[in-house]
């Protein structure tokens, strides 16, 4: 299983767009009228109450003793392998990106790709139980960005996810990056957790109130891994890589943790702040299966704090907002030697690292938007690298969007690079990822 | 240090859940209802008196397909004992993600205190074929329910069932408070019909689907929409074919929203000469709309007015005030 440490290198984003989950609000014909005059309620219909008002209509295939009934050792006979009354709701998100760099490392010109293609389903397990997941073609292989169960039947606020998902950090990191403001996710959260961090694992969440405007949510999860994939086109014998053990002890687990509160601030203002953290107690740094050094650990933590004004008609907002970054420990490896394919060569980095990154967006109604975002995080060994990124955006309805971005990097590694792009996103069917707040 | 943080994560982890457990409601207590529009929180008023603690989600001025959750809306539901919802789906941009959070089972569709006014109501534009190409469209028809000169009486019906299943004890006091607002109905019921009868026939022209129910109940001819389909901002091809159209057809009104009136109503109006007319699409959003009654008696005497239709006398104040405790 190898990772490679958090990339640095450019990830190109997609679209946010609105949960719109229907509630069921009942029926729209008249009912029977009854003999106060009043309007009884309906009984209830649609599909679902067809099926349930008729018990074991449908009938599993025909089994004998000792052979799986569906699979499960409980079976009502609520479907068979052609019922489609259940089925999922499904969505794909097609991402595509025209653009022009120029790079100071020469690697210059315009190019158009589709960035990605997101299959996503979501569904009730049960009544206390709903689960997902969202696999994404990217370079033409195709990957499970998150595949979990979110169990709410402890009641109240408490719910348990466990599966493959993003870990919860501020609020930019839940979130798949074509549901980002901006086409990127901001340089300091790429630089110290990777351009998406999904892990394999558990994560306790609840929430409660303070006070009639206030709201308080904390998590903490544990993880196989929350260490970023190996980038596909990284040569593993000149690219030092991260391993965590496996089969696993405790120590060998990462955990994530977070506190934010979140309240109104004003008529017509939100303000939420946070606290975030990601332990890796213990990993090794590889090279080709060579190792660099063993024993490692790094801890990253954020403080988040973002602000929302929306005008009195719903139409205009503004959004602010920002985190700072630490990451500390273990936080790299650097090349010290004359042979970047000889481990020997390696050193680990032990020190701490900061980065931040600030954003402001305004709207002037649902269908545009402007705004801005800056990054800055440091390397290690006092090199450090920024980002601007400046975008409009104009939702041509809720479901497809069209985004022109002017974005700039500046790093002491690699020069100065820029670029012009415009990015279209388009969903197609009920799209949502269950963000957490 | 990992000890440390090890130990933190387990306190967490035991401690902190119980923190969020709900308050369940004793008998007697006050009920606590969470309305998404202040129409809603007048009926709720009208029938459950100092029975309930009712708040809203919407305000008077927000267009109700996007109005933004806040967190005192997520408190109030999850401390909530009923949620009074119009439903038809109006409520889709911040309901299901609010009921979601919540952690309050009651209030969920199918919980005792889920509370649908649209429920037995006879919608309107219902589509046949669900494809976004007809935009934002509402499976269950139009929701705008709110705006029909007989919502008042379904409504206050449909939260006198809730709330009585919900507090038993009070039901005959919760029906008679119906019963008296039903009758209080009549008067201005009798008001909207009399200039209703002048609207017949009367073309206008619309921003959003939201006066729907109100022009088919009075028998009013919707010209056009300016959006191209309902949630999709106008087109300049769009735009131009309304303005044909209006100019050909002799319609000069134009009918927003306070959230619709853009600059989209300003050019057609500028470029045919008709009248815009800014009409509540809920209460409280514009002076004197506290009440739905109130709401009702400024729809049609605006939408008169921009018609040249003469309005009757104004009715007393006192005609206007909640329905006193019977």
């Amino acid at each position: 299983m190898h990772r490679t440490l958090p990339s640095l290198s450019a990830t190109l984003a997609l679209a946010t767009l609105a949960h719109a989950q229907a509630v069921p609000s009942g029926q729209d014909k008249l009912p029977p009228t009854q003999s106060n005059g009043m309007v009884a309620p309906l009984p209830p219909q649609g599909p679902l109450d067809q099926v349930a008002g008729q018990p074991n209509s449908q009938g599993t295939t025909f089994v004998t003793p000792g052979m799986p009934t569906m699979g499960l050792r409980v079976s009502s006979g609520q479907v068979t392998r052609f019922s489609n009354e259940f089925n999922p709701a499904f969505s794909f998100i097609i991402d595509s990106l025209a653009q022009v760099a120029d790079n100071d490392t020469g690697n210059d010109g315009a190019d158009v790709q589709l960035l990605s293609m997101e299959l996503a389903a979501n569904a009730w397990v049960d009544p206390n139980a709903w689960a997902y997941f969202v696999a994404v073609l990217e370079d033409e292989s195709l990957a499970v960005e998150e595949a979990a169960i979110h169990y709410t039947g402890f009641g109240d606020k408490n719910r348990l996810r466990a599966g493959r998902f993003f870990i919860d950090f501020g609020k930019q990191m839940q979130v798949h990056v074509h549901e980002l403001r901006t086409l990127e996710r901001p340089l300091a959260l790429r630089a110290f957790l990777g351009d998406e961090v999904k892990g394999d694992g558990v994560q306790w969440d609840s929430w409660t109130t303070a006070g009639d405007a206030t709201a308080i949510r904390w998590s903490i999860g544990a993880f196989a891994s929350t260490l970023p994939e190996l980038d596909a086109d990284a040569d593993p014998a000149v690219t030092p890589v991260n391993e965590l053990a496996s089969p696993k002890n405790g120590d060998d687990f990462n955990f994530t943790a977070r506190l934010t509160g979140f309240t109104e601030a004003g008529e017509r203002g939100t303000l939420q702040l946070g606290t975030s953290a990601r332990f890796i107690p213990n990993y090794e740094a590889q090279l080709d299966g060579a190792t660099i050094d063993s024993d490692l650990s790094n801890t990253v933590y954020g403080v988040d704090a973002t602000f929302g004004w929306v005008g009195e008609t719903g139409v205009d907002s503004w959004t602010l907002g920002g985190e700072l970054l630490i990451s500390s420990g273990d936080t790299g490896v650097q090349l010290v030697g004359p042979n970047p394919a000889n481990a020997a060569d390696y050193s680990i980095n032990g020190d701490s690292l900061m980065g931040y990154f600030a954003f402001a967006e305004y709207a002037w109604n649902r269908f545009n938007a402007v705004g801005t975002q800056f990054s800055q995080a440091e390397l290690g060994d006092g090199d450090e690298q920024s980002e601007v990124e400046l975008y409009y955006t104009r939702m041509f309805s809720e479901f497809h969007r069209l985004r022109f971005v002017l974005a700039s990097n500046d790093s002491d590694f690699n020069g100065t690079s820029s670029r012009i792009a415009l990015q279209y996103t388009a969903v197609l069917g009920a799209h949502g990822h269950g963000v957490n707040w | 240090m990992r000890l440390l943080q090890r130990l933190i994560l387990l306190l967490l982890a035991i401690v902190l859940p119980w923190a969020s457990a709900r308050a369940e409601r004793s008998p007697g207590d006050k009920l606590k209802v969470v309305a998404t529009i202040p129409d809603l929180v007048d009926l709720v008023r009208e029938v459950g008196g100092e029975r309930v603690e009712v708040s809203t989600i919407a305000r008077g001025k927000e267009n109700l397909h996007n109005v933004i959750a806040r967190p005192s809306h997520l408190v109030a539901l999850s401390k909530a004992d009923a949620l009074v919802q119009i439903g038809l789906s109006l409520e889709t941009a911040y309901i299901p993600g609010l009921l979601e959070g919540c952690g309050n089972p009651q209030v969920w569709p199918g919980g005792k205190g889920f509370i649908n006014c649209s429920d037995g109501w006879e919608a309107i534009q219902v589509p046949v074929v669900l494809s976004r190409q007809g935009g934002d469209l509402h499976p269950q028809g139009n929701p705008h329910m709110n705006l029909d000169p007989r919502a008042g009486r379904h409504c206050v019906k449909r939260i006198c069932d809730g709330l009585s299943k919900l507090a038993p004890e009070w039901q005959a006091e919760f029906e008679a408070r119906r019963d008296a607002y039903l009758a209080k109905l009549e008067a201005p019921e009798k008001r909207w019909a009399a200039l209703g009868e002048q609207f017949k026939g009367r073309k206008f022209v619309e921003y959003h689907q939201e006066y729907n129910y109100f022009a088919q109940h009075y028998g009013l001819a919707l010209v056009a929409n300016l959006e191209v389909k309902p949630g999709i901002p106008p087109t300049p091809n769009h735009l131009a074919e309304v303005i044909e159209k209006m100019k050909a057809e002799q319609c000069d009104v134009i009918v927003t929203a306070l959230w619709s009136k853009n600059d989209f109503v300003q050019r057609v109006a500028e470029a045919t000469g008709a009248k815009v007319v800014e009409l509540p699409n809920m209460c409280g959003g514009i002076a004197g709309t506290d009440t739905w009654i109130e709401m009702m008696d400024v729809l049609h005497e605006r939408l008169a007015k921009a018609f040249g239709i003469p309005l009757p006398e104004k009715p007393a104040p006192e005609a206007q005030k909640p329905t006193q405790k019977p």
